[in-house]
């Protein structure tokens, strides 16, 4: 059976068919939630709020593009608004022992590669980041990503270039790496 | 053309380098698939009634409007005396009703994105952090109880979301500095099985962002 059958079944009600397009693609709606959040149980509740939403207004899908580009464009909005949500509320109620603790993690030196890397990847702004994630860690092409962010193909790709530029920067103690 | 900024080595480096970043843990299908199917079966059923949408904005609107009657009521030498003040007393039921409402998903918006900042800093629990969320779930807890005993909590459905709620913000509250990650992972536990988020995010109506989110998102 193709998609856009499964989809009809979907449509009318056969649980089964909603298992099986969910079985189809939860396993990349997952990892990219979870590369955008970097956190097990937000992956998970992006997830499901997903495919909730994804089932929930699969009447408005007109085929018009693949299902996984109109499913990847609601994990992408789901994922983003959840972490906008989450970070405005740890900025709000974040107290002064919070505070103190980062002063502490900011005195670790000479932090390794995957440390400065993980820093350097959190501190790019939002929209490089994503294209970022997507592209060169999880495989999507400029099209899907343009389509999932709602931005041309060549937003996409200037900002991958400055992601990479922006990254560069921040890792140049570990240069030798890639010129050898 | 090669763009000046191009460097093959680097990107390879890097995108061999990048897979370490929050590497994605085994996708748990089964537990999630189970959590979607609860709340699409309770999404049916939780929800706030659909009017409320419009509602929502018309009652922010309602009490913006009282606010700034008191407010104005209450300023010296406002206008020639003559100033008509909007009081509680000429407020309808169906306004009230509507107060109630706005209320409710304010609160439930606030309650979601605590739990959800919870689970997700489930992994760093220390003293300041358990100490802060204790807190913070024993304000929600006060608000739940007035929810319960307001006309919100008339409705069946709703009551037993927040009666799930007051359960787990119960168990949060009593978490002190010397808890261990036991205590967390039963609280989360109950969460799970009583799908308590996804129920909560089903019973929050698509309504206009800032009425929404206000004070809370």
């Amino acid at each position: 059976m193709d998609e856009s059958q499964l989809i009809a079944r979907v449509r009318a009600g056969d649980s089964a068919a909603a298992r099986a397009l969910y079985d189809a693609h939860v396993d990349r709606v997952y990892r990219l939630a979870f590369r955008l959040a970097g956190d097990d149980a937000l992956a998970q509740d992006f997830t499901q709020e997903t495919f909730i939403r994804a089932f929930d207004r699969l009447g408005s899908f007109r085929g018009d593009a693949a299902f996984s580009t109109w499913l990847y464009t609601i994990t992408t909005t789901v994922v983003l608004n959840g972490l906008r949500k989450v970070k405005r509320f740890r900025q709000r109620e974040t107290d002064i022992d919070d505070a103190h603790d980062v002063g502490i993690a900011q005195r670790h030196a000479e932090p390794d590669l995957k440390t400065r890397l993980k820093q350097a990847i959190d501190d790019l702004p939002e929209g490089y980041r994503t294209v970022f994630l997507m592209h060169d860690v999880e495989g999507y092409t400029h099209e899907e990503i343009g389509a999932a962010l709602g931005v041309e193909t060549g937003t996409s790709k200037a900002q991958l270039s400055r992601a990479r530029a922006k990254l560069r920067v921040a890792l140049s103690d570990f240069a030798g790496e890639w010129v050898t | 053309m090669m763009d000046q900024h191009e460097d093959p080595k680097f990107e390879q480096w890097l995108k061999n380098a990048a897979r370490t970043y929050h590497t994605p843990h085994p996708t748990p299908r089964e537990e999630m698939w189970k959590r979607i199917e609860d709340a699409r079966r309770n999404r049916h059923v939780i929800e706030l009634r659909p009017w409320m949408r419009w509602a929502v904005a018309a009652a922010a609107v309602l009490i913006l409007g009282i606010g700034i009657g008191r407010w104005t009521a209450h300023q010296p030498n406002a206008g020639n005396g003559t100033t008509t003040v909007a009081t509680a007393d000429s407020t309808t039921p169906a306004q009230y009703d509507l107060v109630y409402q706005v209320a409710a998903t304010q609160y439930l918006s606030h309650t979601e994105a605590f739990l959800t900042s919870f689970r997700a800093d489930l992994g760093s629990n220390h003293a300041a952090k358990s100490a802060r969320f204790a807190r913070q779930a024993r304000d929600l807890l006060s608000t739940t109880r007035l929810m319960l005993d307001s006309p919100a909590g008339k409705d069946q459905r709703l009551r037993s979301l927040l009666e799930d709620l007051e359960l787990v913000l119960v168990q949060i509250s009593q978490l002190d500095a010397a808890h261990n990650g036991h205590d967390t992972e039963l609280i989360t536990q109950g969460m799970n099985q009583s799908n308590v988020l996804p129920k909560l995010r089903s019973a929050i109506p698509a309504g206009p962002v800032p009425v929404r989110t206000q004070g809370a998102l």
